[in-house]
């Protein structure tokens, strides 16, 4: 799952970025950046946090 | 008794609105035709006779005449040539100085921030967090003179307030959708290599090291308590040599978050005065790699997931902290125009008060936040609602103007709450002193403020990242500048978190984030730098895990 989330949020950086060829329209290219945005941050706060915390330490026995 | 009063107003009236308008206008001379000024003229100038500070200069009306420009050729005398080369030099001499006294107020931040970090922990650990608030002066130091610099600065180009700086001029630069795209400068490897020991590089050396080492000190902070000393060192080193360096490139080096403006008309391209996303957003993130990677420290949770409260041991060093980073921040944001003389830099007075505005904001609302939510107004998070403000004024200081500095400070406070509540609560995330909330959350802020509220006034030579014209930002017109800060924070995110996250699970499977559990329960001072922060007092456990 760890890998599922660095390339979930990494996949959200081409996505804002490709936001550059895809359209000149600032308002398309804001909403395709925040798009990215979005996959990054559940990437990271999603499934990277719940990857990490299924063996915090306050779990163990 | 009405009649007097009326007489009163009516003259107080009169006379406020003849003090507030402007006299009247009379037919402006037509101007004087410019005079050439030749060598004799020069010559001309009266200086004080040679013995005449002999008798001492109380008023300093003879110190610091014509008898003090240097003179070329000295069979010639004083030249127009002798004197337009020292107001050259004035001007670089004024920017070097302004530069480098910031540059002096950043490097005693690091102080603030090892007693906020050293408060905000508990007397067991006070000597480790000091340590390590300590050493990463020197790692981050290391590491950015062996390589960082160079792939920061060395391909940044022409300086024009420090005098050119011509020998970083080398970026590495690839092409992608048909455009340049430079990646990472190759001039100053040990402030030697390609010509880089030259008197402006120094300058900037010495006050891009002191912001890079900023950004590395945020991340001992939410790793504290736990993180074991080597890997703190080697992490420490890695962030410092590369993973910072490259971002900093993208924005200041010259690097194609910079170059947005110029290539895909995107405002003036990422912008971002002091280091909103350079400094706090990639220690923030960093600092949010680590918390993940290292895990909560023993008994801040419970067995059902209940967030229990680890006090820290020593609120007065906390807000002492606190205002010495506060101090150090009219180094930070003022000093980021990288001079007083020339390009606009007179701005330095709007960019310090909206430093101070923001940091003042940012306090009152997290304390008013905190006092409505929970009853009292909470020390600790009113110095974090300061810091917030600081981090979120960072970037905009130098393109918004007061109200607005005001606007984005009162946000920042209500922010870096909401934050803590939500890292340490909902997603279980142990940040012992929040950093991830105030450097990380409102770094984003203040780089995402700069698309909203840069009012288009500031004019520092011109130009900014090349584009003529002024930062503007979606509310005063120009929309393309958001687009370009959220690509900025989109990087931040998608690539600098992966980049620290990786390099850090590396240095975890190789030497070990985290101390072991004893170590950890015992306090890491003796265990880890063999020394107690505090051998005379008798330490007493007061929350659960302490």
């Amino acid at each position: 799952m760890i890998l599922v989330g660095i390339l979930m949020t990494v996949l959200g950086f081409i996505v804002a970025f490709l936001s550059l060829a895809m359209t000149t329209s600032p308002a398309a290219r804001l909403g395709i950046v925040l798009a990215g945005i979005a996959l990054s941050i559940i990437g990271i706060l999603g499934v990277l946090n719940s990857a990490f915390q299924k063996n915090a330490i306050w779990r163990k026995p | 008794m009405k009649k007097s009063l009326l007489l009163i107003w009516t003259l107080s009236l009169s006379a406020a609105l003849s003090f507030g308008q402007a006299p009247a206008a009379t037919p402006a001379a037509p101007p004087a035709p410019p005079v050439a000024i030749t060598d004799a003229d020069v010559k001309g100038v009266d200086a004080p006779k040679p013995d005449a500070r002999l008798k001492g200069d109380p008023d300093g009306s003879l110190t610091g005449t014509v008898s003090d420009v240097p003179v070329g050729d000295a069979k010639k005398g004083l030249t127009i040539s002798d004197v337009i080369n020292q107001v050259g030099q004035n001007k670089v001499a004024i920017n070097f100085t302004w530069t480098l006294i910031t540059g002096f107020l950043v490097m005693f931040m690091q102080a603030g921030f090892a007693i906020v970090e050293t408060g905000l922990c508990r007397a067991k650990n006070a000597n480790h967090t000091m340590m390590m608030n300590f050493m990463v002066y020197g790692v981050g130091m290391l590491a950015y003179w062996l390589i960082g610099f160079a792939i920061q600065m060395g391909g940044v180009g022409g300086v024009a307030n420090l005098g050119g700086a011509p020998p970083l001029n080398t970026e590495h630069v690839i092409t992608l959708l048909g455009k340049p795209f430079g990646l990472y400068g190759q001039h100053g490897i040990m402030l030697t290599q390609g010509g880089t020991y030259d008197v402006a590089v120094m300058v900037i050396f010495l006050f891009q090291m002191v912001f890079m080492d900023t950004a590395l000190t945020i991340v001992t902070g939410s790793a504290a308590e736990r993180w074991k000393f080597a890997a703190f060192l080697v992490s420490s080193f890695m962030l410092g040599a590369f993973i910072y360096p490259l971002f900093a490139n993208w924005a200041w080096g010259g690097g194609w978050l910079a170059n947005l403006g110029t290539n895909f008309g995107l405002g003036k391209g990422y912008a971002d005065f002091a280091g909103s996303g350079v400094v706090h957003s990639v220690g923030g993130v960093s600092a949010l790699a680590l918390a993940l990677i290292v895990g909560p420290r023993l008994g801040k949770y419970t067995r059902q997931g209940k967030a229990n409260a680890l006090i820290g041991h020593d609120i007065v060093i906390v807000l002492t902290g606190c205002f010495i980073l506060a101090f150090g921040w009219f180094g930070f944001n003022p000093g980021s125009t990288l001079g007083a003389s020339g390009n606009g830099n007179l701005r330095i007075g709007s960019v310090a008060v909206n430093t101070m505005l923001a940091g003042m904001a940012g306090g009152f609302t997290a304390m008013f936040y905190m006092w409505i939510r929970y009853g009292k107004p909470d020390a600790s998070m009113s110095g974090n609602g300061l810091l917030a403000g600081l981090v979120a004024i960072t970037a905009p200081c130098g393109f918004v103007n007061p109200i607005c500095s005001v606007i984005i400070g009162l946000i920042a406070g209500v922010l870096v709450c909401l934050a803590v509540e939500f890292f340490d609560r909902s997603l279980k995330v142990d940040d012992p002193v929040g950093a991830i909330s105030v450097h990380g959350v409102n770094g984003i802020w203040g780089v995402i403020a700069v698309g909203l509220f840069a009012d288009g006034k500031s004019n520092y030579g011109g130009s900014w990242n090349g584009v003529t014209g002024n930062v503007t930002g979606l509310f005063y017109g120009d929309p393309g500048q958001l687009v370009a800060q959220m690509i900025g924070v989109a990087t931040l995110l998608g690539v600098i978190f992966p980049l620290v996250l990786v390099v850090n699970m590396a240095i975890d499977a190789v030497i070990g984030q985290r101390v072991g559990a004893k170590a950890e329960l015992d306090g890491l001072d003796l265990p880890e730098m063999g020394q107690l922060g505090y051998p005379e007092f008798e330490l007493k456990s007061r929350s659960v895990g302490a």
